[in-house]
């Protein structure tokens, strides 16, 4: 099942310093990551390891205020989203998997028809387009409450829904939309839903019609997410055990523990060969480490980022293993809107040669060779590179725009009036705007420092904002280096640009919590336009403006790479390497590799158990 | 004595507002957006007003307080913002464990402590009271996680004894004590720090004891040294430990967040972790209120168990 649901909405350190993403391709350094050849088992339990937050509710229109991504995890093998996002390898739709036969863009790209595949769900009643309608009226009334709402977006972005037949929706859009990203961004992010049972106001009130009222919805929707906030009858509810997609949940307790069995009467093309999955929880990593050493009940883990060295040992206990990239970009945010410091840092990071010139002491491969072991993308630019997918332009495959290179980076310093003091405080000499001078809001004397704000709690952090410190420091630039906690730090800094940049939650100059998970399609929609709300440090720019918005609303194929090498160019972001994850698994269990990287996914309907020797 | 009980719940009341109150300042004056921690670094405005009106932080401060000690009166904790359950839930959940686990680490240590503390006060400045006490403060000094990480390297990872964890799918006291194997580890793990203190306490005591007046008399009149020991220097050795162990309670309520991250054993030290990190005021007031209780209770019940045991204390005239 897809977890970038999950790493959408937490989105950070957290989740990489957790269990981020899932399985993928074998990076092919270690262990053999190959599917296991031999004649499949029906039947056997997988027991899979999740560390840090357990899940708290079952209906999969999350609301607003929950933002625990791992509802996701527990719900998506129930409820599977209408466009399933993985083809094997390859991170484009799957036609098998997804619950529609046919989907058709028509009046410039402002109207889309989708024909429902003939489904049933487990209670044998076929899915049809009311079961659209009815997910569409729940959000269409209650966006403002849902945590997958992206102001503009679905579902305010449609007219009206038409049903022409039982297994037909046409949505009338407000504009025309870059099909690929309305399908990989939007329409993967939405499921259907029992209407003849879930359409109801309370757990023993009749079904009705209640979705086509605003109030009924709304009464529907609460009811719902209320009685999905009830732990003890998750696995027990009538409602929760009708679904559609190749599980059910079985099991449940509060620390976190569930466990799926198969939908018997799953219509779609993978029927489980295992009899049940289960999903344990672990407290942090050091317990889901010693559980593996001791060679028990585990089946599949992500190995913890700082345990790596001890695969050797997880292999001789009788796991084979494999490299996820992670789907995402890291970054070093520059803040162009700091306030309340004596020296700002605003006009030093709104000049793109710094910015150049902080990228360039950057030793990308240096980090990813000693830091993450060589597992992690290179951070070439705003996508990363190693998933070998359609969306890697030339530039960035070529190493991006901005390969280590300290003697650029001082002729870049030097040809703009500074005084370049390596492993000292270098200083503006040449005030003024001018193409040879330091840049507006630059004063004469003003030195180059920045402070790095961090989030602290994993190592290969610690280690990596050192060695960027070192490397900077070497080139003239000094970074002071500040951690804190990850929640401390996002309850602390905000969303800084022209319009708010208030003392208190915009006083940082530098951060660096973690990555940006992408969707499917990995635009820069809400990172890098103007104003977007994960625009953190208010870069703002009206070219990338336009560029970003092609990729939404045209079809131009080029669009993608134009955006994409103007944002590696541009620096909005400081790019870092990405680390990957390590996942292990009993050797005697198939069918996980190979996976869609981008979307990092756990699909066990394809897994099964081989005899041993087979 | 009713006179004594009256006066100390009245004083544990006051100790009680006064900390709820010195806690809800406190952690409202902790900088950040509860809301922000929450619901991440993409939360809207719209999405942050929507957290701060359904949980009320919207308000003045002093109408939250007020809020929430009517809350508390009525048996209402709140609810969990990260976990998005009540928290008289969570803590439900979790306190019996810890209660389970810490208290048999408890017992461990007594069982062993005053035997052993005991036995060195007999043993006086002799070498094997030297090793002991040695022992005893070596595994003290020594870092709890170090304790358990070596432990699990050892039985777990090397010998494959033991399981290194709580399975997960196990939450009802009943499952601990059924799966109790998984249980010796931690136990063993937090008695060691314990026992060095009982064991200490015991000896000190115990020796006073010896050279008292009345043990010297005791064995004048020709009583064998096992019942010296056992009628009356082991009891009244027990005095300093009646206060340990009263002081004791609000820990093994509070949880062991070490041994819990360790052993895969989520309880109250672990979720007031979680709660602290991510700004989930009702856990933090919850479980404050809960060790609170526990502390005063503690004191309480220490000084009851004085009476019984010395009848020379007379609180009735305190």
């Amino acid at each position: 099942m897809r977890k970038a649901q999950r790493l959408i909405v937490i989105g950070t350190a957290l989740a990489l310093a957790t269990a981020v993403a899932a399985c993928g391709s074998g990076g092919g350094k270690i262990g053999s990551g190959t599917t296991v050849h031999g004649k499949p088992i029906r039947g056997g339990t997988v027991t899979i390891a999740e560390v840090g937050v357990a899940p708290n509710l079952v209906f999969p229109l999350l609301p607003a205020t929950n933002s625990n991504g791992y509802n996701t995890d527990l719900t998506e093998g129930s409820w599977p989203f209408l466009v399933y996002i993985g083809d094997g390898a390859k991170s484009s739709v799957n036609p098998q998997e997804s619950l529609f036969s046919k989907m058709t863009w028509s009046n410039n790209d402002s109207t889309v028809t989708i024909v429902l595949k003939s489904w049933k769900w487990s209670d044998g009643v076929p899915v049809t387009s009311r079961d659209f309608t009815f997910m569409f009226n729940l959000l269409k009334y209650n966006y403002n409450n849902w945590l997958g709402y992206v102001p503009g977006l679905f579902p305010v972005d449609v007219k009206q829904v038409l049903t022409p037949n039982s297994h037909t929706v046409v949505l009338d859009l407000t504009r025309s939309y870059n099909p690929e990203f309305y399908t990989d961004d939007v329409l993967s992010t939405i499921m259907l839903l029992p209407q003849h049972v879930w359409d109801r106001t309370s757990q023993t009130g009749p079904v009705g019609n209640y979705d086509e009222t605003a109030k009924g919805a709304t009464a529907v929707y609460n009811f719902l997410q209320t009685a999905g906030k009830n732990l003890s009858t998750i696995a027990t509810n009538p409602l929760w055990q009708v679904v559609d997609g190749p599980w059910k949940i079985s099991a449940f307790n509060s620390s976190g523990y569930y466990a799926w069995v198969p939908n018997k009467n799953y219509s779609g093309p993978d029927k489980p060969y295992l009899s049940e999955v289960e999903w344990t929880p672990f407290t942090d990593d050091t317990a889901e480490m010693d559980t593996l050493r001791s060679g028990t009940s585990l089946d599949l883990a992500q190995v913890p980022a700082n345990d790596l060295k001890q695969l050797p040992e997880l292999e001789a206990e009788g796991y084979d293993s494999f490299e996820v990239p992670t789907p995402g970009a890291a970054q070093i945010l520059p803040n162009f809107w700091p306030a309340g410091s004596a020296t700002p840092a605003g006009p030093l990071v709104r000049q793109l040669y710094i910015r150049q010139a902080l990228e360039d002491l950057i030793n990308r491969p240096q980090l990813v060779s000693k830091v993450f072991d060589g597992y992690a993308d290179p951070g070439n630019g705003p996508v990363p590179v190693i998933y070998g997918q359609q969306w890697d332009s030339p530039l960035e495959k070529a190493g991006g725009p901005y390969p280590y290179s300290p003697a650029k980076a001082d002729t870049l310093l030097k040809d703009h009036g500074w005084k370049v003091v390596p492993n000292g405080i270098s200083t503006c000499t040449r005030p003024g705007s001018g193409p040879s001078d330091c840049g507006a809001g630059i004063a004469a004397g003003q030195p180059l420092q920045f402070q790095l704000l961090y989030a602290t709690g994993t190592a290969s952090f610690d280690q990596q904002n050192a060695a960027i410190q070192s490397s900077e420091d070497a080139g003239g630039i000094h970074i002071t280096l500040k951690g804190e906690p990850f929640d401390t730090l996002v309850a602390t800094t905000g969303t800084c640009n022209q319009q708010s940049h208030t003392l208190g939650a915009c006083d940082w100059q530098l951060q660096q919590f973690g990555y940006i998970p992408y969707s499917s399609l990995p635009s820069g929609a809400g990172n890098f336009n103007t104003d977007a709300i994960g625009n953190y440090g208010g870069y703002s720019s009206p070219e990338m403006d336009t560029l970003i918005n092609d990729t939404e609303y045209s079809s131009s194929s080029s669009a993608f790479f134009r955006y994409e090498d103007y944002t590696a160019q541009q620096l909005p972001w400081l790019w870092i390497p990405l680390q990957a994850g390590v996942f292990v698994y009993k050797k005697n269990l198939a069918g996980i590799t190979p996976t869609d990287p981008f979307q990092a996914t756990l699909n066990p309907e394809s897994w099964y158990y081989v005899k041993s020797g087979s | 004595m009713t006179w004594y009980l009256v006066r100390r719940v009245g004083q544990a009341i006051v100790v009680l507002v006064g900390v709820m109150i010195l806690t809800f300042i406190l952690i409202h004056a902790e900088p950040g957006s509860t809301a922000r921690a929450i619901l991440g670094l993409k939360a809207t405005p719209a999405r942050i007003a929507l957290f701060n009106r359904i949980y009320g932080l919207d308000k003045p401060l002093y109408q939250q307080f007020l809020t929430y000690m009517n809350n508390i009166v009525h048996g209402n904790f709140g609810t969990s913002y990260q976990f998005q359950q009540p928290v008289s839930t969570l803590m439900a959940q979790r306190l019996p464990r810890d209660a389970v686990l810490l208290g048999m680490a408890t017992v461990l240590a007594l069982i062993i402590g005053i035997p052993t503390g005991i036995y060195q006060a007999l043993r006086h400045n002799m070498v094997i009271d030297d090793v002991l006490a040695g022992t005893w403060f070596t595994l003290y000094s020594a870092p709890d996680f170090m304790e358990a990480l070596l432990l699990i390297a050892l039985v777990c990872v090397q010998f494959h004894w033991l399981q290194p964890d709580f399975p997960g799918d196990i939450t009802s006291v009943g499952g601990l004590l059924a799966d109790w194997r998984a249980l010796i580890l931690p136990v063993v793990v937090l008695s060691i720090n314990t026992v060095a203190g009982f064991s200490q306490y015991a000896r000190s005591s115990a020796i006073q004891e010896l050279a008292s007046d009345y043990i010297r008399v005791t064995r004048a009149k020709g009583l064998p040294e096992r019942l010296v020991v056992a009628r009356h220097v082991l009891r009244n050795s027990l005095l300093p430990i009646v206060t340990i162990l009263g002081l004791t309670l609000p820990d093994i309520v509070g949880g062991a967040i070490i041994a819990e991250a360790i052993f895969n054993f989520p309880g109250m030290g672990l979720l007031f972790w979680q709660a602290a990190l991510a700004h989930d005021f009702p856990i933090l007031l919850g479980t404050t209120l809960v060790v609170g209780v526990a502390a005063v209770v503690g004191n309480l019940l220490a000084d009851i168990a004085y009476g019984v045991l010395d009848p020379r204390i007379r609180y009735a005239n305190a």
